[in-house]
């Protein structure tokens, strides 16, 4: 607890009841949580139970905000399901990968031992990345390298290409899906000269793809944050979407547009109604779903109206609750965050290492690790897990589920939050969350490599692949988007002359909360670093281990150089990792209207060497 | 006496009815515990009853010892690796380690330099034919015997096929090759394995030879192997009789063709790098090592490796840190420092995140060096790798500490 500003060790007991006192001056609009993709479902169901039935508001969110609410945004009315939709192990089964903005041997090393298993069988590998990655070096037989924030471009052209060749699956068009015609026609007045100048990717390039992609009996895209983070997120995800329609791509194992979410639970927590608009389930905010959500809970005047977004609730509340989080790292315009939490009447980080978020914390409570506490988490692919506890949890530290049901008690609400196990949550969730009614940690205990959800019964044996029938909108049918391409938020002038890009280096993961404080992966990679082009860095000056200063209109870091042709001309690229060189000081807030995405992988900055 | 062939069963009903083949390892060992040969024994069990989560236990109670019984083939757990990192080499601590050939070669390597203890320890070796990886041997039982991977209770890899037997006693059984062919069945490396009877331990136990009859064939390879069996056999704790002429020629019979077998899987396996010019070789073993991701997986497995401060770590300014794929002298360095040496164990290449087929590599090498030196690694304690790993600069290096 914060004591005359310094944090200073006390009890759970004391601690607790602070944080109830202060939690009962709140109300709807001051309240705010912020949650996790590494909790477990346990943990994120009962902190949305807390946010709505204790504290009465839908203000609560957590990091997929950051990495897949375009794929809700985009998926939705295109197939009717922003998840991934085949069972991971099927990748082996592609014959064709495209990997839309996802460096996958340095996010997901274990999804790219799929592709390499694929790619022995014949399969080819499309990699779409502005930068020359190690996955576009040595998994990709296709580099689709674009300017960045151009994405619509090339996959109108990669579509209008397919049409004009004919190459399209017309019984697939024909039976499942809708939209063709104005699909068509809209396709049909673009210029492929024009979208090749954009894009800046040869227009052979683009073609290669496009029929490597139509003629493969198989195709897979895999997609991530190299897609989404932009204005445009939403969009992006809605013409990949369409590509595997025209292509015939879904609802066979092996195929679909399939987001890599990069968490153990970024798909769980998501489930678990961890969302501003969605109460668990994916049941969108409404009189219905907060009336059925009364009864099943037993509580009165259950919110109905959206929360605040992520980047926007920090604005707005008076009260934030932050677990498992690490916005002051993660989140865009450093600045401002650190200015809007400041401005916090009270905030509490509950985490398992002290992060940056913490350092301006009113109350920090240790949170269990995973190896410390029972519960099941829901994999990239809908795949229900259990965890079993190996160790007990060091010194004082609790699972999260447990802290919450303490702060409910405390704050009236013990009936409510009457769990003495994780596996009583389960029982609960199972009631509310009909794609988990069939799945017991029993059955869990037994599975091998778990139950992808939906699973309505006990007898079901679970959903590796979707939409094999049909979509999940309401008419069942893929719906094929027209969407033009609109330019990034913000590019590069005579002022601010290049684009700065955000990503991972895979020594390092997220925020660095973890993989810092481990001195094995700190020793790869021990400080931030700036990607920047041969070419760029003979021009001004710059060498390898150079220390530059960055500066965007938002804020300046310093970092070293890294020459390195990984970087095309003009691109900076900058890892996130790093407190000290903080790539999200500099990074744009403007936000995806249709799912408040900020665009973290394009902005316009200014580079000097430190003297 | 060393040499000695005999058949051998428990004389305790309940050990009889748990074990396989009669029983006289779980007996051996719950006696080597009892008459204080030892002061532990390290075996493998399945946890919770899980027979695909096979784990390494060290045991104190004799009466604990059955817990262990019974063969788990898709269970490889590191045994070798586990003596050294968790049991401090047996220094001060007296151990019967249950061991596959393969454990027993790795742990023989690394009493050579000096990380394990071997006074210390009685090695009672099992026959091997092969282990299963787990989870591919559970879609495996699922999609090729149709049953369910829970149902069953015990394997079984003999005369080319692989048999299981379910809870209700039902038996099932499968081509091995054509599973093989499907990417099913053993680990490569056991595929490759041309030991199937530990001879370097000081029992080995198994059950050719032994034919129809609930017994274990055991040669018994030292005196410390005989003095146990004797021993043993004088308390009461088992039956001894003498291997006739008749199980004996069944057993090297048995013995030839798993070695075939596997010279035949070698012979696939490494005449496509043959017949490939050095350049060609390069450029394929490159061209894999240009997936590696630098997960320390392979290092961290491997029961040969044990610097402990390694030449790959970014501190020791060899390789450089921070890239992937890591740069040439990565893949080389952990194969100069190991290839003299492999014992065909398969951890490296369970390890790899990126599916490389390092075992293929390293163990190639290292049949290619034995050639080249008329060296076997991990069958004699006294004869020390040919090609020196440790070098007098690297010795001297400041801050390095090797024992060797």
């Amino acid at each position: 607890m914060r004591k005359n500003g310094v944090l200073e060790e006390t009890s759970w007991e004391e601690a607790l009841d602070l944080i109830a006192s202060k939690f009962k001056e709140a109300t709807p609009q001051t309240f705010g949580l912020l949650a996790s993709g590494k909790n477990t479902n346990e943990d994120a169901y009962v902190l949305q139970k807390f946010t709505r039935a204790v504290m009465g508001t839908n203000n609560v969110e957590y990091c997929g905000r950051l990495c897949h609410s375009p794929s809700a945004a985009g998926l939705g009315p295109t197939v009717g399901s922003g998840v991934m939709e085949i069972s991971e192990i099927d990748i082996e089964r592609a014959d064709c990968i495209f990997l839309a903005g996802v460096n996958l041997k340095e996010t997901f090393p274990l999804m790219t031992m799929r592709v390499l298993r694929a790619k022995e069988k014949g399969a080819r590998v499309i990699v779409m990345d502005p930068r020359n990655t190690a996955s576009a070096r040595y998994l990709g037989d296709i580099h689709l390298q674009l300017k960045p924030g151009t994405d619509a471009a090339v996959l109108n052209a990669m579509m209008s290409i397919i049409l004009n060749e004919g190459l399209e699956n017309k019984e697939f068009i024909a039976s499942r899906t809708a939209g063709i015609e104005e699909l068509r026609q809209y396709l049909s007045s673009l210029d492929l000269k024009e979208l090749e100048e954009i894009s800046g990717v040869p227009l052979e390039t683009i073609r290669d793809a496009a029929m490597a992609y139509a003629t493969a009996e198989t195709g897979c895209v895999l997609y991530d944050q190299g897609l989404n983070q932009h204005t445009t997120g939403a969009d992006n995800v809605k013409l990949l979407a369409s590509l595997a329609l025209l292509a015939g791509h879904y609802g066979r194992p092996g195929t679909g547009v399939n987001p890599t979410r990069g968490q153990i639970n970024g798909e769980g927590t998501g489930d678990m109604g961890c969302l501003n608009v969605f109460y668990p389930g994916f049941k969108r905010t409404s009189e219905d779903v907060a009336k059925s959500f009364e009864e099943a809970w037993g509580v009165k005047n259950l919110p109905v109206k959206p929360g605040f977004p992520y980047t926007v609730m920090m604005q707005k509340v008076k009260f934030l609750y932050v677990v498992g989080t690490n916005p002051m790292m993660a989140a865009p315009d450093v600045n401002s965050v650190r200015q809007s939490l400041e401005d916090l009447d009270f905030l509490v980080v509950q985490d398992i290492f002290p992060t940056e978020t913490a350092q301006l914390a009113d109350v920090v409570l240790p949170a269990a690790t995973w190896v410390e506490r029972e519960g099941t988490h829901a994999w990239v692919d809908r795949r229900v897990q259990k965890i079993d506890q190996v160790i007990d949890p060091p010194g004082e530290a609790k699972p999260d589920w447990w802290v919450v049901c303490q702060l409910a008690e405390r704050m009236g609400y013990k009936d409510k939050f009457d769990f003495s196990s994780s596996r009583d949550i389960f029982e609960e969730i199972r009631r509310c969350v009909p794609t988990y009614a069939g799945i017991t940690y029993d059955r869990l205990s037994q599975a091998i490599g778990g139950i992808h959800w939906p699973c309505p019964t006990e007898d079901h044996p679970g959903t590796p692949t979707m939409f094999v029938q049909k979509f999940n909108t309401p008419d069942g049918l893929g719906h094929l988007q027209v969407v033009d391409y609109k330019p990034p938020a913000e590019l590069p002038d005579e002022e601010y002359p290049y684009v700065l890009t955000t990503g991972r280096s895979i020594f390092h993961y997220h925020t660095g909360t973890m993989t810092r404080r481990t001195p094995k992966l700190n020793d790869e990679v021990n400080q931030g670093f700036v990607q920047i082009n041969p070419a760029d860095a003979a021009r001004t000056g710059v060498r390898s281990g150079d220390t530059v200063i960055l500066e965007t209109r938002r804020g300046r870091i310093e970092a070293q150089a890294r020459v390195s042709a990984d970087a095309p001309p003009g691109l900076l690229f900058v890892p996130f990792h790093f407190a000290e060189s903080c790539a999200n000081v500099l990074t744009n807030p403007a936000l995806d209207p249709a799912c408040k995405m900020p665009e973290y992988k394009v902005c316009a900055v200014r580079m000097e060497v430190k003297q | 006496m060393k040499g000695d062939m005999c058949l051998a069963w428990s004389s305790d009903e309940a050990i009889r009815e748990q074990a396989e083949c009669g029983g006289a390892v779980t007996s051996l060992l719950k006696f080597a515990l009892e008459s204080k040969r030892v002061d532990a024994v390290l075996a493998v069990k399945a946890r919770d009853g899980n027979r695909y989560d096979g784990v390494p236990v060290l045991i104190t109670d004799p009466q604990e010892v059955v817990g262990a019984a019974g063969a788990l083939h898709s269970a490889s757990p590191n045994i070798a690796r586990c003596l050294k990192e968790y049991l401090g080499g047996a220094s001060d601590l007296r151990v019967a380690v249950t061991c596959r050939p393969c454990d027993a070669k790795a742990i023989i390597e690394l009493a050579k330099r000096e990380q394990i203890t071997l006074e210390n320890l009685l090695l009672v070796g099992l026959n091997c034919t092969g282990t299963l990886p787990p989870v591919a041997a559970q879609k495996m039982f699922e999609e090729e015997f149709g049953v369910n991977p829970a149902d069953v209770v015990g394997e079984d890899i003999e005369d080319g096929k692989l048999a299981i037997r379910l809870k209700d006693g039902t038996e099932k059984e499968r081509d091995l090759a054509e599973l093989e062919e499907k990417g099913y069945g053993r680990r490569d490396n056991c595929r490759r394995c041309d030991t199937s009877i530990p001879t370097m331990a000081d029992l080995a136990c198994g059950k050719w030879g032994a034919v129809d009859r609930k017994a274990t064939f055991i040669e018994v390879c030292s005196e410390k192997g005989s003095d146990l069996v004797d021993g043993a056999g004088e308390a009461g704790c088992i039956h001894v009789e003498q291997a006739s002429d008749e199980a004996v020629e069944t057993r090297r019979k048995e013995y030839e063709a798993a070695t075939e077998l596997a010279r035949t899987w070698q012979e696939r396996d490494f005449a496509p790098f043959k017949a490939m010019s050095l350049e060609e070789r390069f450029d394929y073993w490159f061209g894999q090592f240009s997936q590696c991701i630098k997960c320390f997986g392979c290092r961290d497995a491997c029961p040969i490796c044990f610097c402990k401060d390694c030449w790959l770590e970014p501190d020791r300014g060899f390789v450089l840190g921070g890239e992937i794929p890591p740069e040439a002298m990565w893949p080389m360095v952990r194969a100069v420092h190991v290839m003299d040496s492999c014992v065909n164990c398969g951890q490296c290449q369970d390890a790899c995140s990126m599916n490389l087929p390092l075992s293929r590599f390293i163990f190639m090498l290292s049949k290619e060096i034995g050639d080249v030196f008329k060296y076997e690694p991990g069958m004699d304690v006294s004869v020390l790798p040919p090609c020196k790993i440790v070098t007098d600069a690297e010795l001297s290096v400041e801050g390095v500490e090797v024992v060797f």
